[in-house]
């Protein structure tokens, strides 16, 4: 466990290297956030004022593009791409020698990146949201917390996804067609996109049996207290150990696959 | 073509990933009724528009995205040792079909668009649609060079131009009045991303302006996105320069 705690630990410290990457991403995320904001509050323009249009009033809708903003680096919702790189380059034998759970290596990893994007991006995006528009905040301390406490959980299932369409990679060997795919399954389905409520109830329904909700709309909802802290936290603790799972899963046979190839 | 499939996949995910971007406009329009005061037919219409040039921009230019590694791996000297302007050059040395994927879904959701808003056709209505798409072609070209323009100098923090190509055609497909001043100031006069939808849009549309400006304004688009390009031509040769002077 200490190595995991060390592995987490150095990639943590990592993050805080990258000084002129960490101000261009949050430019770039505070000019969408501006702009997606504008948009929503067009959205209420002939609406009379505080109307709550499926479940979200015009300062709410506001404060999801910021927390979406906000959690776009910390989460990663598309674009990770790196065990596809070390299977290319042949990295990953080395990484499989190790004297280590392999999915365990990376997610340590994963968690302590997210942990310093929390405080590089996540954090100074949500300022610059509030400087700008007026965002609604938890209600309690208690929900303050259970949204630190979700943060992480959205981590864990994103890095399962990542981590499984990464290990596509060892049949398919290329990510550019399926990385598009992901963009697709995470934005819409992480509720990244669009509130998923917003969607008609088909699509809703659909959306809301599904696990990558855990990523974005989960910590949402219970930041607004549009879900009680229990539930929410509950089925992204379910979801998360079933992604874990599936994660194990494919590793089984993709670890087979290398021995195949002659490692 | 090693990845054929793969291929094929990212021409099809392309569509999809810009379906998704279509189905939230959808959906934003199966809860609220307007945007702005705009209909979800004439918000479609600055959706085609801008993904048309968009993605014709970028099949264009996509030799730019690799002018960064090429600097990195030395393989830019080859691209100047060539016949042509050095600009052409480099935007030849790739080819990449990506965005047929998004051409495809704008031209879709642009015949939509004609089928929900009441265009009083003419002549001179014809020639606006295709001069806005060609200025927004030629100033999406233009935004994808500024991001080659600061590799020669940088390879860190470039992706804050992401805010300009992407966010500048996300922005246009929405309309301008429902933006604040700072960025209206910025669409509009520095990077004219309003001149390729919105402008071009109101006119197809015989709306009056809501921010007040006078039926003659957009013709200043291409004026104004010339003047950008002049200003990127000139950023350009300046890279070109000094790469020559680090002696690389």
């Amino acid at each position: 466990m200490r190595m995991y705690y060390e592995l987490a630990k150095r990639s943590f410290q990592q993050q805080f290297a990258y000084r002129a990457a960490t101000l261009a991403g949050l430019f770039t995320n505070s000019v969408f956030g501006v702009m997606l904001s504008s948009v929503y509050l067009a959205l209420y323009w002939d609406k009379p004022e505080n109307a709550s249009v499926g479940g979200f009033t015009a300062e709410q809708a506001v404060t999801y593009t910021w927390i979406g903003q906000a959690l776009i680096m910390p989460v990663i919702f598309w674009g990770w791409w790196l065990i596809i790189d070390t299977i290319r380059s042949g990295a990953v034998v080395m990484d499989m020698l190790k004297p280590m759970d392999y999915f365990r290596y990376w997610l340590s990893r994963d968690l302590g990146r997210g942990a310093a994007q929390v405080i590089t991006r996540g954090i100074p995006t949500l300022i610059i949201g509030s400087i700008l528009f007026d965002l609604v905040w938890p209600e309690s301390w208690q929900r303050w917390v259970a949204f630190l406490i979700s943060v992480p959980f959205a981590v864990t299932v994103s890095f399962c996804l990542r981590f499984m369409f990464n290990l596509w990679g060892f049949w398919l060997l290329d990510h550019r067609g399926i990385s598009s795919l992901v963009i697709l399954v995470t934005g819409v389905f992480s509720g990244h996109l669009l509130p998923i409520n917003w969607y008609p109830p088909a699509i809703r329904d659909f959306i809301n049996v599904l696990p990558f909700r855990s990523m974005m709309m989960t910590p949402v909802e219970i930041w607004l207290g549009q879900v009680s802290i229990a539930r929410g936290l509950a089925m992204q603790v379910f979801w998360s150990a079933v992604m874990i799972g599936c994660c194990y899963l494919v590793l089984h046979f993709a670890e087979r696959k290398v021995v195949v190839q002659g490692g | 073509m090693a990845y054929r499939s793969s291929f094929l996949l990212q021409i099809f995910a392309n569509f999809l990933i810009n379906t998704a971007e279509v189905l939230a406009l959808f959906a934003m329009f199966y809860q609220f009724d307007s945007m702005g005061g705009w209909t979800l037919g004439e918000v479609a219409l600055l959706h085609g528009m801008s993904m048309i040039a968009f993605s014709l921009g970028d099949m264009l230019t996509i030799g730019m995205d690799y002018v960064a590694p090429q600097i990195r791996s030395g393989e830019f000297d080859r691209v100047l040792t060539r016949p042509l302007s050095s600009w052409m050059n480099a935007v030849t040395s790739e080819i990449n079909l990506r965005h047929l994927g998004q051409l495809i879904q704008g031209f879709l959701v642009l015949t939509f668009a004609f089928t929900q808003v009441n265009i009083d056709w003419s002549v001179t209505k014809v020639l606006m649609l295709i001069g806005a798409i060609l200025t927004g072609v030629a100033l999406f070209m233009a935004l994808f060079t500024v991001e080659a323009i600061f590799s020669f100098w940088t390879v860190n923090g470039v992706e804050a131009i992401n805010a300009f190509t992407y966010g500048g055609s996300d922005l246009a497909q929405f309309p301008m009045h429902v933006f604040g001043r700072t960025l209206r100031v910025l669409f509009i006069w520095i990077i004219p991303v309003a001149f390729v939808t919105y402008y071009p849009a109101l006119y197809l549309l015989d709306k009056p302006d809501p921010l007040g400006m006078p039926g003659w304004f957009v013709l200043l688009g291409p004026v104004i996105t010339a003047v950008f390009c002049g200003v990127v031509a000139w950023g350009w040769n300046q890279g070109i320069r000094h790469y020559r002077s680090t002696g690389s």
